[in-house]
């Protein structure tokens, strides 16, 4: 937690909100770049991933439940966002229909895959989330009469707030649209950490066995858990349609997604609400606009070659996504901002363990 | 009459028995020890009546009443209408695509405003014309399926901790498993946990009524902790306290699930003889308020100085059960913790 006293404590606890007050000043920074290193344009899709790491984060980091399955959830958003507004389609709903629509068809989602799994304990819930993961896909690639199949379903309309209307080529009111999005997100998942919601996750965590003796319900409060954490996931799946302008096809919404959701909740610190907004900044900042840079750069200056695969970073990234993860559970297994609770669950035992050359770690 | 009347209680572990048709009662405002040797079966009888485990046979009662979640007419509902709802499910997953095709595709012609009645009444000729036998087939797995499930969810849940926690039953543990990461004052609050009544709309919008909840519960907890004596700790983290405190924030947890019978693990092992003291007025203190109280104890002065009444375990099965001075003189109990004389 870093040096106690001081004022250090009272920033941290709201580290959530500086960094959310730091993302709306950044477009004043933009204005001071060259147009090429314009960073509001890029940022959005850190934003989605931040609403999409918050879900995952209210499952496994504050309940404890390991969830592989989040890019399902993520697409049955997207495409639920692009059924109900597209023009191909009689519902033609607008934005701010669509969007609880979708955050109540995830939710739904998330209440039918819990009910018959919840009971599973850790790596067997992991894998029974992830098949559904593989099982959404696949059943999105195949009904082909209302997904388009491969194709995606595009063109989305424009979202509009008060006869405004979100142009795609102009990148600020959607950079703001996102940030003020995120923050309610931000906001009803620090409110529901702090109530007896969160504490009844955190002891589920701690001990269940402890929380049912002393009357939790915890079958109830995982499902909660689970529909909550789909509906935050379900809704990064409709911002990223209305980002796209599209649904994206089937495909996007692979392993990969839920695996990039884990690292960010992982990197940024599990059951902490700054920590999974750094998370996101981390990884996709690196994913989606270092690396870009960096190749672009590369190759506008002929120290790239396109006969070699290995001389572009982007097809190091998956690399540099391991070993960063590597690292950090090495090093930091509790992530760059961690919560106080789940950073003294995973030293608890070490002072136990005897300091010597070879000792066995828990 | 009795407030907790166990009656032939069995639990085996595979072709173990670890306790064998244990029956016995405790009345209101008594104190009531179990004890026996390493191994006779007193934690797993105190996990049997608490739902931790399943016992083969036996029933725990309190109050006369079975500690059940009892089938009502609501359940009943509830297994129809999740059956209803896998048969409906099931019925539009098989036919997604033509019922989508016959409602929708037909009837959009890229002009609006679309016949919603149309594609209504479209979709149920759509599903009445299709051959029956797939839809029936659909709707029958389905129901069978969501009726199974929901059932045997239910059966296992029904004498689970919670149903027994709620029945006024609350524990603590031989290894404290206090929520250890979390502060005292937390702690106590999940204990209070099924007493509050802020839902998730009041929680995740922080409305007027989660705030005063919060401030109560906050006050109440307080209160309970005075009374097993750690108020001057409520903010400390669990795992700081020293080992005598966990053992009494643990009864201070159990205590605000307000019981009417605290089944206490082994409080006083690893006590020093001044903490055992103390705890054994804390026990008196609650039978004060009350609660009566089941005990395991290996510790004599404790069991012999706070119980009413005593029974003695081996090998699962009670040999005896009185007051605690024909305790002391039964020539079976010597037996079963010294051995008996060779002759």
């Amino acid at each position: 937690m870093g040096a106690r006293g001081g004022i250090w404590p009272a920033v941290y606890a709201r580290m959530h909100w500086i960094l959310l007050g730091l993302a709306a000043l950044l477009p004043a920074v933009d204005l001071l770049l060259p147009p090429e290193f314009r960073l509001a344009d890029l940022v959005r899709p850190i934003f989605i991933f931040a609403v999409l790491g918050m879900g995952l984060n209210i499952v496994t980091g504050f309940t404890g439940l390991l969830n592989l399955g989040v890019a399902a959830f993520m697409a049955i958003g997207a495409y639920t966002y692009a059924i109900a507004t597209c023009d191909i389609y009689p519902f033609q709903l607008g934005f701010w229909t669509a969007l609880p629509l979708t955050i109540a068809v995830g939710a739904a989602a998330g209440i039918i895959l819990g009910l018959p799994t919840i009971r599973l304990k850790g790596d067997y819930l992991a894998i029974v989330t992830m098949g559904f993961g593989e099982m959404v896909q696949d059943s999105l690639k195949n009904l082909d009469v209302i997904t388009k199949g491969t194709q995606g379903i595009n063109p989305l309309p424009s979202p509009t707030l008060f006869g405004y209307v979100f142009k795609p080529e102009t990148p600020l009111p959607w950079y703001y649209l996102f940030l003020a999005l995120l923050a309610v997100v931000v906001l009803l998942t620090r409110n529901l950490e702090r109530s007896r919601i969160g504490r009844t996750w955190a002891s589920i965590r701690e001990d269940e066995l402890a929380a049912t003796c002393m009357g939790i319900n915890s079958m109830k409060a995982k499902l909660l858990a689970f529909a909550i954490g789909a509906s935050f996931c379900s809704m990064a799946g409709g911002l990223w349609g209305a980002y796209l302008g599209s649904s994206g096809e089937p495909g996007n919404y692979d392993f990969q997604i839920s695996i990039i959701a884990l690292c960010i909740v992982i990197v940024g610190g599990m059951g902490s609400v700054s920590g999974v907004l750094l998370g996101a900044f981390v990884m996709i900042g690196f994913n989606a606009i270092l690396l870009t840079k960096l190749t672009a750069f590369l190759a506008q200056h002929g120290w790239t070659s396109s006969d070699n695969v290995f001389t572009s970073p982007s097809n190091w990234k998956y690399m540099m996504f391991g070993l960063a993860l590597i690292l950090m559970m090495r090093f930091k297994p509790e992530g760059l901002l961690p919560s106080r609770r789940v950073k003294a669950e995973l030293h608890e035992y070490d002072k136990d363990v005897p300091r010597q050359a070879g000792g066995a770690t828990t | 009459m009795s407030l907790l009347r166990v009656d032939d209680l069995t639990l085996r572990f595979g072709g173990l028995t670890a306790v064998n048709k244990l029956s016995f009662e405790v009345t209101p405002g008594q104190i009531y020890a179990i004890i026996g040797p390493n191994g006779a079966g007193k934690t797993s009888a105190f996990n049997a009546i608490t739902g931790v485990y399943v016992p083969a046979c036996g029933c725990v009662r309190i109050r006369g009443r079975e500690a059940k979640r009892p089938f009502t007419r609501r359940t009943l509902w509830g297994f129809l209408l999740v059956a209803a709802l896998t048969a409906a499910g099931l019925v539009l997953a098989v036919n997604a695509e033509p019922l989508w095709e016959a409602a929708i595709t037909m009837n959009y012609l890229y002009q609006q405003p679309f016949p919603w009645a149309k594609a209504l009444q479209d979709g149920l000729t759509y599903l009445r014309d299709v051959e029956w036998k797939y839809s029936a087939g659909a709707a029958g797995f389905g129901a069978l399926v969501g009726l199974a499930g929901a059932w045997s969810v239910w059966r296992r849940a029904r004498c689970a901790p919670d149903v027994l926690a709620g029945a006024g039953v609350a524990r603590t543990f031989q290894n404290s498993r206090l929520f250890h990461q979390m502060t005292v004052l937390d702690n106590v609050l999940v204990g209070m946990d099924t007493k509050l009544r802020t839902r998730f709309w009041h929680a995740a919008f922080r409305l007027p009524r989660h705030r005063r909840e919060l401030r109560e519960s906050s006050r109440k907890a307080l209160e309970i902790l005075r009374f097993a004596g750690l108020e001057k700790e409520a903010t400390a983290v669990a795992s700081s306290l020293s080992y005598g405190h966990q053992r009494r924030l643990e009864i201070a947890r159990a205590l605000a699930v307000e019981p009417v019978i605290l089944l206490l693990d082994e409080p006083a092992a690893g006590m020093n003889p001044t903490e055992a003291a103390g705890l054994m007025e804390l026990i008196r203190r609650i039978r004060g308020r009350g609660i009566a109280v089941l005990l395991i104890e290996h510790h004599m002065k404790v069991v012999m100085g706070v119980s009413d009444e005593i029974a003695v375990l081996e090998y699962g099965n009670k040999i005896a059960e009185g007051k605690p001075e024909a305790i002391k003189i039964d020539p079976k109990v010597r037996a079963a913790y010294l051995g008996t004389a060779e002759v």
